[in-house]
Formats: structure tokens, sequence, C-alpha cells
């Protein structure tokens, strides 16, 4: 139905909003699970950036990964290292910095966004033609990538090992 | 119109969210927040450039796929470090948390 | 002609029915949208607890209008609301009351790609299957978040292990699809039944299928996989605080989910939409979709309930071990050619 043509302005505009203020929230709310449920909706915004870039899959994995298992851990770990019920470790930033993080984060992506402003007319400003099927990212990663995908493998299992002795409780 | 560097500033400021989260923040699960944060960002940037690229190359996808599994399987140790960090001191304020021993 | 912005009524009825007869508007909010969904969720909840009393020897709801006890839903819905929804002391009042919405829209959302006949299919997504199981990860973290904002020791304790299950069983569910997508070669649902025009894929497939729906029935918290909401132990698990329309759109949730895992089965294994030509695709993609609902609920009067380290053992190690033993399997078949009589 192509009477309504929503542009695509309106969407990567909407998408910029969802996922800064949620990443915002993240570090500002005061409860950590709101913060937690703030970061996964921070994480659904990214994936509907990787929607719009053409890039499906990566969108799918994202929220498949990020927001189901690693949202989980995090909640789950927040549960867990609760020492009473309503009770935070205090982040009120002391004395001077609050202010100094600000303008260090500040002055960071300022630096970022300016050089990526000032090369901006050198900078394809189109979306060339060409696609990303998802049929190639497989044979990609098999072919062109084989030593890191096992490599992949390795560090897994290595983290899974690690994560279970780490956490394993002496009895 | 969205172009590249559209992107690229949005991938910005949520470095500089990070960044301010990790710099400022003193419980351990909100300084993981921004470490996350930061590493969306970098995906983000990957992805945009792999896009923009002319003509498109799937690399670039590959390399936001690995990046999605290290952040995975890092936040897992780091999390697992967190539980034992509390477990031992009962407190995940990184500022008490900086003597080795126990 | 039909004009966009309308400025004459003719022009705005016209415009109506535009969009009311278009295939958009009709896939959306009649069929397979949301007018069947709701439909479909309360017969099936009819269904469950007929032939559930049928099992045990007794005959289940009788009186509320209708033959059988028809409208025993409606019945439960318009109670369910007139109760006083009770929020406990001390919960997290905005998350208690979102979580159950969230729960039903990521259950109702994967319908999207679920597809009822050759054309009746919302969104064609060329990575519909990974977007499905996406959404399915979604659920524990919004169950143990709900059971969280519940402030009570039953509820976390029955979401902490509701958590649990569902992430073991996740893995096998991934598995045991991907020998599917590997005989069909693409994600796309509407794909993979096409390519099951000649054969099933349950026929090449079969210790997938089994995976599968053993794995499916530990995601969807019925019995045998019953734990979280054991009631000696744990009162009613994770929605014990729930009352009211709290429990209704938990009640909705998972019911939704029960059809859309079976769709799922139906898609991947027994052939999506295709029949002899006699009844129209959807209603045999409805019919299939029925019986492996039917085989997911009589395991419940029938089997005991799996303790709770038997039932994580499971899914980790037995399930996992023969989904990835079939994946070999079919990866030996497709080499070896023998299915190429069928197209594979």
């Amino acid at each position: 139905m192509a009477l309504i043509d929503i542009p695509p302005d309106l969407t990567f505009v909407a998408l910029a909003a969802v996922t800064i203020i949620g990443a915002i929230l993240a570090l500002q709310a005061r409860e950590l699970i709101y913060g937690a449920v703030a970061l996964a909706i921070s994480f659904i915004g990214v994936a509907g950036f990787f929607v719009s870039l053409d890039a499906p899959y990566l969108a799918m994995l994202q929220i498949a990964i990020y927001v189901g298992a690693i949202v989980v851990l995090i909640l789950f770990t927040i549960m867990l290292v609760r020492r009473e019920v309503g009770e935070e470790a205090k982040d009120s930033p002391q004395s001077g910095e609050g202010s100094v993080g600000l303008w260090l984060a500040g002055l960071l992506s300022l630096a970022i966004s300016g050089v990526a402003a000032l090369a901006g007319p050198n900078m394809p400003s189109t979306l060339p033609s060409g696609s990303l099927p998802v049929s190639e990212l497989g044979p990609t990663l098999a072919t062109q990538y084989p030593i890191p995908l096992i490599i992949l493998a390795l560090l897994m299992s290595a983290t899974l090992i690690g994560a279970l002795v780490l956490a394993k409780v002496e009895r | 119109m969205v172009t590249l560097v559209s992107y690229i500033i949005v991938s910005a400021a949520l470095l500089g969210i990070g960044v301010y989260g990790l710099s400022v923040k003193r419980n351990a699960m909100r300084i993981l927040f921004a470490i996350e944060i930061i590493v969306n960002a970098a995906n983000l940037n990957f992805a945009a450039f792999t896009r923009y690229l002319n003509p498109p190359q799937v690399s670039g996808q590959v390399i936001v796929f690995y990046s999605i599994a290290a952040a995975a399987m890092e936040a897992a140790v780091g999390l697992a470090l967190i539980l034992v960090a509390f477990r031992l001191n009962n407190t995940i304020d990184v500022r008490k948390l900086n003597k080795l021993k126990g | 002609m039909v004009v966009f912005p309308p400025t004459t009524p003719q022009e705005v009825i016209a415009l109506i029915l535009y969009i009311i007869t278009s295939h958009t508007f009709i896939t959306i909010i009649i069929f397979p949208g949301f007018i069947h969904l709701t439909l479909v969720v309360m017969f099936l909840t009819w269904y469950e607890r007929k032939l559930l009393a049928r099992i045990q020897l007794r005959i289940g709801p009788l009186y509320a209008g209708g033959p059988g006890g028809i409208l025993q839903p409606i019945a439960d819905g318009v109670k369910l609301i007139f109760k006083e929804v009770m929020i406990p002391y001390k919960a997290d009042k905005p998350l208690f009351l979102a979580m159950p919405l969230m729960l039903v829209l990521f259950a109702a959302l994967p319908f999207a790609v679920i597809p009822f006949g050759q054309h009746w299919v919302i969104a064609n997504l060329e990575v519909g299957l990974v977007f499905l199981f996406a959404m399915t990860s979604l659920f524990p973290s919004m169950i143990l978040i709900f059971a969280w904002a519940s402030n009570s020791k039953f509820p976390f304790l029955g979401g902490l292990r509701s958590l649990f299950q569902q992430v073991a069983y996740e893995i096998p569910m991934w598995v045991a699809a991907l020998s599917v997508v590997m005989l069909a070669g693409s994600l796309n649902l509407t794909n993979i039944v096409e390519a099951q025009s000649k054969i099933w894929f349950i026929v090449p497939a079969f210790l997938s299928f089994i995976v599968f729906f053993i794995a499916i029935m530990a995601e969807l918290e019925r019995l045998p996989f019953d734990l979280p909401e054991a009631e000696p132990e744990l009162v009613a698990g994770w929605f014990t605080e729930s009352s009211g329309a709290v429990f209704m759109v938990i009640f909705l949730g998972l019911y939704m989910k029960v059809y859309l895992m079976s769709s799922l089965v139906t898609v991947l294994f027994l052939g999506g939409w295709w029949g002899p030509a006699f009844l129209p695709q959807p209603v045999w993609f409805i019919i299939k979709t029925l019986i492996v609902a039917t085989f997911m609920i009589i395991p419940r009067g029938v089997y005991p309930r799996l303790r709770v380290d038997m039932l994580i053992k499971t899914g980790w190690t037995r399930l996992l071990i023969i989904a990835l033993a079939n994946v070999f399997l079919t990866i030996l078949l497709i080499h070896s050619g023998i299915l190429s009589a069928w197209g594979i």
C-alpha cells in the first residue's frame, strides 16, 4: 500500500531518539532494573538502525543476542547483587567529577562529529546501488574468514569455562 | 536526507554517552552498561560504513557479527567477575573495590 | 480514483473502501491478523479445557452458552475483567502493568512472518525464521522482569526457574531448526514451505522434529515441563501476583505462544499449507496446527512433571546432542543426493 510514504528521515530521527534516550536513561535511571530495561530499548533501537542499513540478519542477531541473552544476564546479576530491597550503590558523582565526565564525553563526540561533518562533501551521501543479501554472509564467513570463525568457537568455549569457574559457589 | 555523516554523528553521540558512563559512574553494573553502549556505537559505525561503501561489501557485516559475539562473551565474563567481587566484598561500588586482598 | 489526501466526502469513502479491500488490510486485521488471532486463541483455551477434561474422564466446560460450553472463554474474560487488579505492596507498578502487555505484543508480533497460504503472509521477510527466534528469545527477560516487579518470593523463584528452563531449551530449538534451514536453503518461511511441496520435512529431519517438539513444549511451560507453575511448590510461579485483567492478558499471551509455536512446527516440518486441493490452503494450515496443538495438550493430562534439575540437564545435554546429530545426518543426506528426487 504505497499511499502513505514514510520518509526515511522520519524513521532515522525516531530511531536515533530511541537509541540515544535509551542509552542516557540506562545510565541515569534511579533503579538498576529500569536502567537495564532502557538499555534493552536502546539495543532494539540499534537493531532498527541495522534494518535501515540493509542488514536484517544482523538486526535479528542483535535482538536475539543482546536483548535476548545479555540483558537477561544483566538482569539476573542485578537481582543477585542487591543487598536489600530498594537499596542501590548511590551513584551521584562527587564534587567535580560529573562535570569533568560531561566535558570529556561532550568534547569527544563533538570532535568525531566535527571531523565527519567536515569531511562530509567527500563522503558518500547517497546509498550506492548494490545489495547485501543474507545468503552471502554464510559463505563469506566460511570461505574467506575460516580462522576467525574457529578462533571464535575456541574463545566461546574458554569464556564458558571461565564464567562457570568464576561464578561457582564453593561448598 | 540521511547520509553517512548522520550515522557517524549518532554513533559518536552513543560513544560520548558511553564514555561519560565509564568515567563518572561508581556502580559496576552501570560501567558495564556503558561498555555495552560503546560496543553498540562501534557496531553501528561499522554497519553504516559497510552500506555506504561502493560497492557494498559483506565483510563489514562479518565484522559486526564477530563483534556482537565477542561482546556477548565479554559481558558474560564481566558479569561473573562482578558476582565474585560482590560475594567477596559485599559491595559493587568501584571506589571501594580497590584492594587486591581477599 | 483514489486520491490522498482526500478532500470531498466521495473521496473519503473511496479511500476507505480502497483501504478495506486492499490485501494489506485484510492480512493485518482479518486473516491472519488481529481478528483471526483473537478468535483462534480463545478457541484454543476452550479446546484445551475440553480435551483435558475428556482425558481425565470428566466433561469440562458445559454451560456457558452454545453446545459444549463454547462461549466459556468469553465468560472467563468477562469475569476476569471485573476482578480487582491487586498490585502487591511495594511492587514496581509501571513494570508490573507494562510487562504483560509486552508479553502479548511479542507473542503476537511473529505472526507477521508466518505464511498461512501462498499469499497469506503479512510480511515476507528474508530472515523470517531468525526474526521469530529473536522474538522468542525476548520472553525470558520479560518474565524475569515481571517476576521481579511482583516483589514477592514465590513469583521471583518461579521467574528464575522459568528463565533457566526457557533459556536452556532455546538452543536445541535453534539447532533443530538449522536442519530444516539446510534442507530448504533459505531463512524465508514462505520458501521453506514451498520447498516442502514434494516431501514434508518431518521425513528427512525426523529426529529434528522430535527435538523441536520437546523444546517447544519446554519453552511454553506446558506439562511435563511445568515446574515454574507447580502448584504445591510455587503457587502459580511467576504470575502468582497477577489477578484480574493482568492475569487475563498473561493467559492470552501464553495461549498465543502455544498457537505460534504450533504453527511454527507446521511451517517447518509438516508442510505448511500444502494439501489436496479440495480445501483452500489456509484451512489446511489451521487443521495441521490444531493437530499439533492437540499433541501438545495430550501430554498435559498424561505425564508427570519433570524435576527441575532433570529438566535443565535434558535441555543442555541430551536434546542438544540429538539435534546436532541430526544436523550432521542432514548434511550427509543432502550431499549424498538421496533427497534430490524430492527437489532438495
